[in-house]
């Protein structure tokens, strides 16, 4: 997605002359721009109270003291000084950015891993069997397969440990150790998304110019050379497009865990949108619950900010 | 290992010797992929294959991958539960496809007016509008629950309806479409007289049809599988989606049937499959053009 249009799809700027005389701005003109702004009005509308208003109300609802039943009292930045000494905020947001880490990494690495192999010249009707199979778990509720998960999960009932343990290994406690559920929820967002990452990347794969890669190939580049030298600067942009779906995405974990874990052992596997969902609506402190709020908002807005940014500088166009 | 072409197809190569080594990397990569789509699926033939079975037996190690005897009582048994999964199916297709058709009216209008319309402070409209994409649905939880608090809409299908029914993505993917429509059809419609809705609804939107339905089909999945919000904003049995009666289901750490849970989540997932079956191609192109066309 981009801000920007290319040039020549711009429409046709108005002519400077008609700038100049306002009040003689021609009856067809009017009539174009009043439809403009009814074909956009109920989408600006919707904007307006569901999406910005909303904002602007959560920044203010971070500067008060809220419990719903009393009316909002302001009481300035002390929202986001609290925050500062929140042992849980500071312990959710850290499983939360581990869970970061690790999509960006295993989503991504499996993504790619799999597209590059899948972009191979295979038969057609296997390629098509291999890209549904993975796409597949990306159309169905992260509930659902949260769902199917947590069963396979189970200590002393679950298929996972049973051919764990088929091959001489330990059972494993996925779901009510503290390091496991962290692992737990990590192979399920993988296992969920790396199929819509591989897309992005078979889909850049195939705009790899072919003859560049072989006049490398003529060259005697390996393999190897080739896949760092040229692959790599070329589908760089879906990569980085990728990687900011993956951080995004993370960042707003919320319920596998509720399905899998339920945040548990303790906080070990609680994301800081089940923090700010638990502060809000069973502690009713809506104030401070907007202000972590907020810090997440800024952290995405920041991220997809740097995107744009970025794509602009390191990322290889054309 | 070598031999794995990154990402590129393998060229013909003049000798024979050379040619053996790209087969042998194939036959690797061919073998990794399989183990790969083994496990994407395994987990859904798990689930229904548990869904077809005795209850007792749901749990029986080691596990049966295909089902051993087609046994519906389970569907009978989930649907009839305490747990009113009907019901609660019907309240997500109510607002599934009400979403979806407020959505396909209002996204390509609003597309249209910013690919194709002139009117004063356009792209400033259009900016802000494609920022909203970077607020996150935790942040405007809070203020959105009391604003439905306010007008009583809690509990109640609305709260999800209004706001779900328009939407920067589906504005920013038909005003992509509507940009790339030759000039001269619009033209020519003006010509003959049409004016500016009758352009719209007679020559545009009628070509937009493939885009309107891959927004239709992305907007009804959406919000058929979403969580977080209609967590928030339902809170009875009689009112909940169907991803909130399955976790009601589930009970706590997993208790509930699981060979019925297992059967109501295989009638959960059919959208997605029917959709997967269906519209995959489209989907699919939709999807990373975005990303990779930039």
């Amino acid at each position: 997605m981009t801000l920007t249009v290319p040039p020549t799809q711009l429409p046709p700027a108005p002519a400077v002359g008609r700038r100049g005389r306002p009040g003689r701005i021609s009856t067809a003109r009017r009539q174009e721009a009043l439809t403009g702004y009814a074909f956009t009005a109920p989408t600006i509308v919707g904007f307006l109270v569901f999406v910005l208003g909303p904002l602007v109300a959560a920044i203010y609802l971070s500067l008060t003291k809220y419990n719903i039943l009393t009316p909002p009292k302001f009481i300035g930045i002390d929202n986001y000084v609290r925050m500062f000494r929140d042992e849980r905020l500071a312990q959710t947001y850290g499983n939360t950015v581990l869970y970061v880490g690790a999509a960006v990494v295993l989503i991504n690495g499996f993504g790619l891993l799999f597209a590059v192999l899948i972009n191979q010249r295979l038969p057609k009707a296997l390629t098509y069997v291999f890209r549904s199979a993975y796409f597949f778990p990306y159309l169905v509720a992260l509930v659902y397969v949260s769902i199917i998960w947590q069963a396979l999960f189970q200590k002393d009932t679950g298929i996972l440990n049973y051919y764990l343990t088929a091959l001489g290994g330990e059972k494993i406690d996925w779901l009510n150790s503290s390091e496991f559920a962290k692992v737990s929820v990590i192979i399920v967002d993988t296992w969920r998304n790396a199929g819509f990452a591989m897309l992005i990347f078979v889909a850049a794969l195939q705009e790899v110019p072919k003859d560049m890669v072989e006049a490398a190939r003529m060259d005697g580049a390996n393999e190897w050379q080739i896949f760092c030298r040229i692959v790599m600067p070329m589908i760089s942009q879906a990569t980085f497009f990728n990687i900011t779906m993956t951080i995004i995405g993370a960042f707003q974990i919320y319920e596998s865990i509720i399905v899998l874990t339920r945040g548990g052992p303790g906080d070990a596997s609680r994301s800081v949108v089940m923090y700010i969902a638990e502060v809000a609506f069973n502690k009713f402190d809506m104030g401070y619950a907007s202000a972590i709020a907020v810090t997440l908002f800024l952290i995405i807005m920041l991220v997809t900010l740097a995107q744009f940014r970025l794509r602009k500088s390191w990322v290889n166009n054309e | 290992m070598s031999s794995v072409n990154f990402g590129i197809r393998a060229s013909r190569t003049p000798t024979r010797q050379a040619s053996r080594e790209p087969v042998i990397g194939k036959t690797i990569s061919v073998a990794l992929l399989i183990i790969g789509a083994v496990a994407m699926i395994a987990p859904f033939l798990w689930m229904f294959t548990t869904s077809l079975r005795d209850a007792a037996q749901a749990y029986d190690l080691p596990p049966q991958w295909l089902p051993t005897e087609w046994d519906w009582t389970n569907y009978a048994g989930a649907v009839s539960g305490p747990v009113p999964i009907l019901k609660n199916m019907l309240n997500s297709a109510i607002i599934a496809i009400a979403v979806s058709i407020g959505m396909i009216i209002t996204a390509p209008m609003a597309g249209y007016a910013f690919a194709r319309l002139q009117f004063p402070g356009k792209n400033s409209i259009f900016v802000g509008l494609l920022s909203s994409l970077m607020v996150p649905a935790q942040v405007t939880i809070i203020p959105l629950f009391l604003l439905m608090r306010t007008f009583g809409l809690l509990d109640n299908p609305l709260s999800l309806i209004l706001p779900g029914i328009t939407g920067a993505l589906g504005v920013f993917l038909l005003r992509q479409f509507f940009l790339g429509l030759p000039q001269e059809i619009i033209d020519a419609a003006r010509m003959d007289g049409a004016n500016a809705w009758q352009t719209y609804r007679l020559i545009a939107l009628p070509l937009a049809k493939n885009a309107v339905s891959t927004l239709g089909v992305i907007t009804f999945l959406g919000s058929w599988n979403a969580y977080f919000a209609p967590s928030i904003f339902l809170n009875s049995t009689d009112t909940a989606t169907l991803p909130l009666g399955l976790v009601l289901m589930l009970g706590p750490y997993g208790a509930g049937n699981v060979a019925q849970v297992m059967a109501a989540t295989t009638i959960a997932i059919a959208p997605a499959l029917v959709v997967f079956l269906v519209a995959q191609r489209w989907i699919i192109a939709s999807l990373t053009q975005s990303a990779v066309k930039g």
